[in-house]
């Protein structure tokens, strides 16, 4: 630990050093140029900077707009009882959306049951098992263009229409077992969810220094156990993040639901009924011609928003506390 | 073989890893799952979902609430999808009851084998504009008119045959905006089978149907999705169920009637349409509606634009997979209640409570319904 400090101090007086001659340099350069050129290139240097930083709020505009929207027009209803009950009947204004919040804990969390062991087991072989490149041998050529061939149809399911899912979801299971399930609609989320994280977990499985795998091969550690004790651990924040992308991705998806769980004014009963989902209320709300149903869907809309930012948040904080207690153990 | 047991390590670790991600999950389900009222809990209840039409849809939520507090373990689940949807998913069994505006074709109870109509309500269709300038009620219009404009021949506001009709209103020369259904519906057919009354042509070229090729307009899903849209654009004309019209608070037509008296849609009016009900001959529930309607009643005083609303049930229950027989009383129990009881709520929500002949009717078709073949 403190070689290594060290070592990181001197490489950072060297490039320091560096850097200082060959400011020096440029600045003797700059003293030749003429004033005019200086001025002129300072002014396009501040003209660039100016729209960039008017790029980057045009960008945060529509997120900061929508936020505030919801909050302004969702706070005023929400309350326990907003939160816990069925709806009632609709145009009363009574009741709540409680249905819709347990369905999509429910149907998202049996989706990413699904989803995220074969998203990562996946990652896992394409980075590890099935590395890219042109291999000479038959068998890994094989293997190449197999592995090839996952990724390709991995990102053409990425860019895949999610109203078509929730269609394959309604021809595969509605309608072989008669009836608007959670089963369904967790299984089109899932198919949502799979090429999101095998393609992060391939890439961030990448991102890890090869150094560390001969490492442990050099220790005689089989590669079962460097894939998941030294690969996976240095790339859990990486895997962790595409899970919570792909979670959040699916927990605000519509269109495969409308097909497959049909949405329900009652709590959940069995995993081969309807369920509720908050996207699908939302869309159901909005499309209702009474002011009260309107003001259900902000509210619904804002708790999906707090939904998903709870759960990334706390994904996030589980993760780093357990990373901070590996390392003080490893040392 | 160490390697074996290691690769199923992996596996098993990496699932439990996971696992940690949806453990907040099932957490705040299990305490949910304290928190929900007795439902959940209570052995011996009855879920029955149904879905179809939109036309009567807040009547039908109004009783699912209100039959919870007669029956408490009986929780009904309608879904609001339209009637082409209402009419595929009862047909694909996936659904315990379906509904919708329009009867079955013959090609549908082909496939539909045993299929019941309960006609459960009677509603009007009704023709809402957004004409600036006109904010009020009461544009003056007739069949062919309507037929007209729909098929795109009358172009604008200010066409001599609808001034002529409306000398008290100035009409901008605006171009008209049709607005129709974008979605299977039953709405779609009835408004279709009225335009194919009032305009021969409108009947070979365009029909009735419950979607149609339409020559012109805009589409919208739902009718509340053709109320937001009338709503939103101006010089929009459109099609919808009076009780969208009035939540929306969106003018619409008084359309001239049989006896060639303009009349606004309102709850008397509709219910002079259905007045001579019986007269019409209604057919048996097991048999083809299809040429039931309430289109065009000679009434001097009757809305011409009425129609019935219809429960789809299979004659067997027991042929509905997701049936048993507790079930099948609670389905029937409920349905008996919605055409007696559940009635009162009907005025309210801007819809006509059945008459006395069309509730023996459906007391007749509910007393046939089976289960496994024994009366329920």
């Amino acid at each position: 630990m403190n070689n290594d400090n060290e070592h990181k101090e001197g490489q950072e007086k060297i490039s320091k050093e560096k850097s200082l001659n060959t400011s020096i340099n440029y600045r003797q350069v700059f003293d030749d140029i003429s004033s005019k050129y200086t001025s002129r290139r300072r002014i396009t240097n501040k003209v660039v900077s100016i729209v960039a930083i008017v790029f980057v709020i045009g960008a945060i505009i529509p997120l900061g707009s929508i936020l505030l929207e919801v909050i302004k027009n969702g706070i005023a209803v929400i309350s326990i009882q907003f939160l816990t009950q069925p709806p009632g009947s609709i145009g009363s204004g009574s009741g709540g959306i409680g249905p819709a919040i347990q369905g999509t804990l429910i149907t998202v969390g049996l989706a990413s049951l699904i989803g995220a062991p074969i998203g990562i087991l996946s990652g896992i072989y394409l980075s590890e098992y099935a590395p890219a490149g042109s291999a000479k041998g038959g068998r890994e050529r094989a293997i190449s263009f197999f592995a090839n061939t996952i990724r390709l149809f991995n990102d053409v399911l990425t860019g895949l229409p999610s109203i078509v899912i929730g269609i394959v979801g309604y021809v595969t299971i509605v309608l072989a077992i008669n009836s608007f399930s959670v089963w369904a609609g967790a299984f089109a989320l899932s198919i949502i969810m799979i090429p999101i994280i095998s393609r992060v977990t391939e890439e961030t499985l990448k991102l890890v220094p090869n150094s560390l795998r001969e490492a442990g091969y050099s220790l005689g550690i089989s590669k079962s156990k460097i894939t998941l004790f030294i690969v996976l651990k240095n790339a859990k924040d990486g895997v962790l993040t595409g899970v919570i992308l792909a979670i959040s991705r699916i927990a605000g998806e519509t269109a495969p639901l409308i097909m497959t769980i049909l949405g329900t004014s009652l709590f959940f009963t069995s995993l081969t009924g309807p369920v509720d989902a908050l996207p699908l209320r939302i869309w159901r709300l909005a499309s209702q011609p009474y002011e009260s149903a309107h003001a259900f869907g902000w509210g619904a809309a804002l708790v999906l928003i707090l939904m998903i930012l709870i759960l990334s948040a706390s994904l996030r904080i589980i993760a780093r506390g357990r990373g901070i207690k590996v390392r003080t153990e490893t040392i | 073989m160490s390697k074996i047991v290691m690769n199923s390590v992996v596996i098993v670790v990496m699932t439990s890893l996971l696992l940690t991600g949806v453990v907040t999950m099932s957490m705040s389900q299990r305490s949910f799952a304290q928190l929900l009222p007795k439902q959940m809990q209570t052995p011996g209840q009855s879920n029955i979902n149904g879905a179809g039409a939109t036309f009567p849809f807040p009547l039908i939520d109004t009783w699912r609430v209100e039959y919870q507090k007669v029956k408490p373990y009986v929780n009904i689940n309608y879904q609001s999808i339209g009637s082409g949807g209402g009419v595929k998913q009862f047909t694909a069994k996936t659904v315990d009851f379906g509904a919708s505006d329009a009867p079955l074709s013959a090609a549908e109870r082909a496939k539909a084998t045993g299929a019941v109509h309960i006609p459960e309500t009677i509603g009007s269709v009704v023709a809402a504009y957004n004409i600036p300038g006109i904010p009020d009620k009461g544009l003056k219009l007739t069949g062919p008119i309507l037929a007209d404009i729909f098929a795109g021949k009358i172009k604008k506001w200010n066409d001599p045959r609808i001034q002529s009709l409306n000398p008290d209103k100035k009409l901008p020369a605006a171009d008209i905006v049709t607005v129709h259904r974008s979605d299977g519906s039953g709405t779609t057919f009835v408004w279709t089978s009225y335009l194919s009354n009032a305009s021969p042509q409108w009947n070979q070229t365009i029909g009735a149907s419950k979607s149609v090729q339409w020559p012109s307009g805009v589409g919208a899903p739902g009718n509340e999705g053709v109320a937001n849209a009338i709503k939103g654009s101006p010089n929009t004309i459109g099609y919808i169920e009076l009780n969208y019209a009035l939540q929306t608070k969106t003018p619409y037509a008084f359309i001239q009637n049989k006896a060639g008296k303009f009349i606004e849609p309102t709850l008397e009016s509709v219910k002079q349409a259905a007045a001579d009900v019986s007269a019409k001959g209604l057919p048996k529930g097991d048999a083809s509606w299809q040429k039931v309607t309430l289109l065009n009643d000679k009434g001097s005083g009757a809305y011409p634009i009425a129609s019935f609303s219809y429960l789809l049930l299979p004659k067997d229950l027991g042929k509905s997979p997701n049936m048993n027989e507790a079930k099948a009383k609670a389905l029937v129990d409920f349905i008996s209640w919605a055409i007696t009881d559940g009635q009162k709520f009907a005025s309210k929500l801007g819809y006509v409570p059945l008459p006395d002949p069309v509730v023996k009717l459906d007391q007749d078709t509910i007393k046939s319904l089976t289960f496994n073949g024994k009366p329920i």
